[in-house]
């Protein structure tokens, strides 16, 4: 390229021009311009007036918690508060980790580093950074603002994880899992059998952060043991020592509610839908079919029905004595119900793979399982990421059936409130206008994210 | 190896044999699977025994001993199993309008994203980034809730009338309950001129055939909507003098008490929240395939239609909406699949469908566990007949595409 080539520069035309040819291009397109104009800004009006003037929004300003944590004990609410500054502590964790594992990715490969500007991250998800600020302005005490403010501090502070050197990078991965796992524990307590859960996911963040990989073949084998149970003895040790007497499922609601219950639904449906997806593209045929019968069975049949399922027939399916709380019973229904569309998702991914990718996996002479897991998975994993986040949403979406099953979370909070004298009949519009708000912040900012990703990756399947 | 001696005949112990193992697998797989499900089972069975509930269909010939809403033809010692044709027909009926609804509002939008008109393409966009991102079930509740129940509509004894323009018949009532529009009454002989109707829908389907035949080989000019909208309509017309009036049309009119809608055809509303609700939800995804369909249409298709010199109206009808469809009809059905499922979420606002009733039943002591295989077969059937039809469409694609 000589020194005389730039690119073009793009001209701006003036506003008229603009009008002229954006507005007014041919007689069709003008007489759309006129009808619409006056369309929208009747419906401007309107809602520039529902919102700032007729709208009735003490209804959603008395019953701010009421919407963000539902019934949840009111005298435990530190917990929840605690869990968004650890969470927010593990967010910059992960993010400052992140950029800088890709950071160090980008200087091994001696490319430039392009610095990501905040306006950018504003851009990104803004839609939640406003739902925040509503959240705020409605607030009537201090505690919201308190709560943001530390928020923003953790993750502040969590951002310090990037000065890390580049060979302790795991630590962070490792550091971020820890957080989410006591975030999670501060709320479900850490008496009974949770510990069994919180074990096996630090021992996980312990294997990936530690992968041990000089070691000789059989030495290694047994020092990764170790080191898992180890770190699931040392988590037992802690739940032990603290027993904190948690705050079980069947008392959470609100919208607090709704994001755990989509977040467990996507993490623990991931597993079964990766097997369900390798059984499906199994060469043995009654693996196949199984799993195909599974996936198409789950897909040809609403969410409700499992849901109703679960209620009305899972209780009676298990031995007499087992009890389990409506919400966890809800939480399996909709990870059974996930793992059929993450099976089918991943199973793209897989198709997605060149055949060259495991014919040269073979040709190194690496067994189909290590083929599959260090050639194939990680490549249609990384394919996968955008229709998983794409996934996240839609299940984010569909927790709000549990409103039928009389479960509070965050659209079904709205029973509670209008059961109150005050907003018996009135207010039904501000309060859903409000909810549907709520979900559009969150799936819209994820799904950008997922259309960012997917450009990113360069992958779209 | 050092041993030259392990030569191809020479088998691997049976714990090694991959052709072992892959039966022995397979058998484990399945007897696992098997062992989960009589486990489940039994429990059913025990649980069935202690808290003393059905596992059998038998309660389906039982009186159903609930009253549906807006079915006069249903009672409550109607059998259970007329509940479940009264549900899946109405299941049908939602679906079907969400589906129209869908499909206008969708296309329009789908368009419009593509306009060169700013205001036009930034409202198309707006609207579907709006519908789709949240859960339908809160636009069906608001719907329900806001619109109607607790809405600016007045209640029914009050409902606002719209005269047909020049007479005093109504042409919609408008009520938080109900909505009236014009119906059709029999007169003694519609089953007859229902036959007259397929005969002119058969003999049109003819003529269109034979217009095109004509238009292929002659070239002439084939006018085939002309040709068939007239033909049906003469017979139409042939067939309503010959029976001398077999149907009347009827106004929704409103009682003398004012407590009900008598003539014409009454809409719920709960009905207008889920069938709309939905369709406004799925247009925005139907929006998205129509969009990505005709931007799919590769750019040398409008560049050759240009050389052609095309009109834009041409290029369109004969160049990019022929093969944008059928990038576009599979998941288009998809979407049809997607709001029949849907209509489940009709559970919140109480439309009778067959997931409302099924759970009322429930909650009248039928049994769950057969009364929720029945809604899942339901829903099964639906999803196969749709699938089966997807399948159909995309073979006639491919052998179009050749």
């Amino acid at each position: 390229m000589t020194a005389v080539e730039t690119a073009p520069v793009p001209i701006r035309p003036g506003f008229v021009t603009w009008v002229r040819q954006r507005l007014f291009p041919n007689v069709a397109s003008g007489v759309v311009t006129v009808i619409l104009t006056p369309i929208l800004v009747y419906l401007g009006y309107r809602a520039v007036m529902f919102v700032a003037v007729n709208g009735r929004w003490e209804v959603v300003s008395r019953n701010l918690t009421l919407f963000m944590q539902g019934t949840f004990p009111r005298d435990e609410q530190w917990r929840i508060v605690v869990q968004i500054l650890l969470l927010a502590l593990a967010l910059g964790v992960g993010a400052s980790t992140a950029g800088a594992a890709a950071v160090d990715r980008a200087r091994e490969a001696g490319l430039p580093v392009v610095k990501q500007p905040l306006s950018q991250v504003v851009r990104r998800f803004w839609p939640i950074g406003l739902f925040v600020l509503v959240l705020l302005y409605f607030a009537s005490t201090l505690t919201p603002w308190l709560v943001v403010a530390g928020a923003l501090a953790a993750f502040g502070l969590g951002n310090t994880a990037r000065f890390l050197p580049s060979r302790l990078r795991n630590l962070g991965w490792l550091l971020m899992t820890l957080l989410i796992v006591a975030g999670f524990q501060v709320v479900s307590g850490t008496t009974g059998r949770s510990w069994v859960m919180s074990a096996m996911l630090v021992a996980v963040g312990v294997l990936v952060a530690f992968p041990l990989d000089g070691l000789a073949p059989r030495a290694r084998l047994a020092a990764r043991a170790g080191m898992a149970l180890l770190a699931a003895a040392v988590v037992f040790g802690i739940y032990t020592l603290i027993p904190l007497e948690g705050i079980g499922w069947d008392q959470w609601s609100g919208l607090f509610l709704t994001l755990w219950v989509s977040a467990l639904a996507i993490i623990l449906s991931f597993p079964l839908g990766l097997l369900l997806a390798l059984a499906r593209r199994s060469s043995l045929p009654a693996i196949r079919v199984l799993a195909t019968g599974y996936i198409e069975l789950i897909r040809g049949v609403p969410l409700i029905t499992l849901l109703f399922m679960g209620q009305y027939i899972l209780p009676f399916t298990l031995p007499p004595g087992s009890n389990l709380s409506s919400i966890s019973r809800a939480i399996a229904a909709m990870t059974l119900f996930t793992a059929a569309y993450v099976a089918e998702i991943v199973r793209g991914g897989l198709q997605s793979l060149p055949t060259g990718q495991n014919e040269a996996a073979q040709a190194l002479g690496l067994s189909a399982s290590k083929a599959m897991r260090l050639i194939i998975l990680p490549q249609a994993l990384r394919a996968v990421i955008p229709a998983m986040v794409g996934q996240f949403i839609s299940i984010f979406k569909d927790s709000s059936l549990l409103y039928i099953l009389a479960i509070n979370e965050f659209l079904g909070v709205r029973s509670l409130v209008h059961a109150q004298a005050d907003f018996r009949s009135i207010a039904h519009a501000e309060t859903l206008v409000f909810v549907a708000f709520g979900y559009w912040a969150f799936s819209y900012s994820m799904s950008k994210e997922s259309q960012r990703l997917e450009r990113r990756l360069r992958v779209g399947l | 190896m050092t041993s030259t001696r392990a030569g191809a005949n020479v088998r691997p112990p049976f714990w090694r044999d991959v052709r072992v193992l892959r039966v022995v697998g397979q058998i484990l797989a399945i007897v696992a699977v098997f062992l989960l499900l009589r486990w489940l089972y039994g429990n059913l069975v025990t649980n069935s025994g202690r808290v003393g509930f059905d596992l059998d269909f038998g309660f389906l010939t039982q009186p159903t001993q609930f009253q549906i809403p807006n079915h006069d033809e249903f009672n409550p010692r109607s059998p259970v199993w007329q509940m479940v044709l009264v549900g899946v027909k109405n299941t049908l009926l939602a679906s079907f309008f969400g589906v129209i609804v869908a499909a206008i509002v969708g296309v329009i939008v789908g368009i419009a994203r593509l306009s060169q008109n700013w205001l036009a393409a930034k409202l198309a966009t707006a609207y579907v980034e709006f519908f789709r991102n949240i859960p339908p079930l809160v636009i069906i509740v608001f719907f329900a809730f806001a619109v109607f129940l607790y809405g600016p509509l007045p209640n029914l004894r009050e409902s606002i009338e719209i005269r047909a323009p020049g007479t005093d018949h109504n042409l919609l009532t408008l009520s938080l309950e109900q909505w009236g529009i014009p119906s059709i009454a029999d007169n003694g002989a519609l089953v007859w001129y229902a036959l007259f109707v397929a005969l002119g829908l058969v003999v049109s389907a003819l003529v269109w055939r034979w217009r095109t035949r004509v238009n292929d080989e002659t070239g002439a000019p084939h006018h085939r909507l002309l040709w068939s909208l007239g033909i049906l309509l003469a017979i139409l017309a042939v067939g309503f003098l010959v029976l001398g009036e077999p149907f009347r049309i009827t106004w929704p009119t409103l009682s003398e008490n004012r407590r009900r809608l008598v003539d014409g055809f009454a809409i719920s509303a709960a009905f207008i929240s889920v069938a709309g609700a939905l369709g406004l939800y799925t247009a925005s995804h139907v929006a998205e395939i129509v969009r990505g369909s005709i931007l799919a249409v590769s750019r040398g298709q409008t560049e050759a239609s240009n050389a052609l010199a095309l009109s834009n109206f041409q290029r369109y009808r004969f160049v990019v909406l022929p093969q944008a469809l059928r990038i576009a009809l599979p998941p288009l059905i998809n979407q049809c699949l997607n709001l029949v499922k849907n209509t489940s979420l009709a559970a919140a606002v109480g439309y009778s469908e067959i997931t409302v009733l099924t759970q009322a039943s429930i909650g009248n002591g039928r049994p769950a566990v057969p009364s929720i295989v029945i809604l899942m077969l339901v829903y099964l059937t639906l999803s196969l007949v749709i699938s089966a039809l997807l399948n159909v469409v995309n073979r006639r694609m491919t052998l179009v595409s050749r």
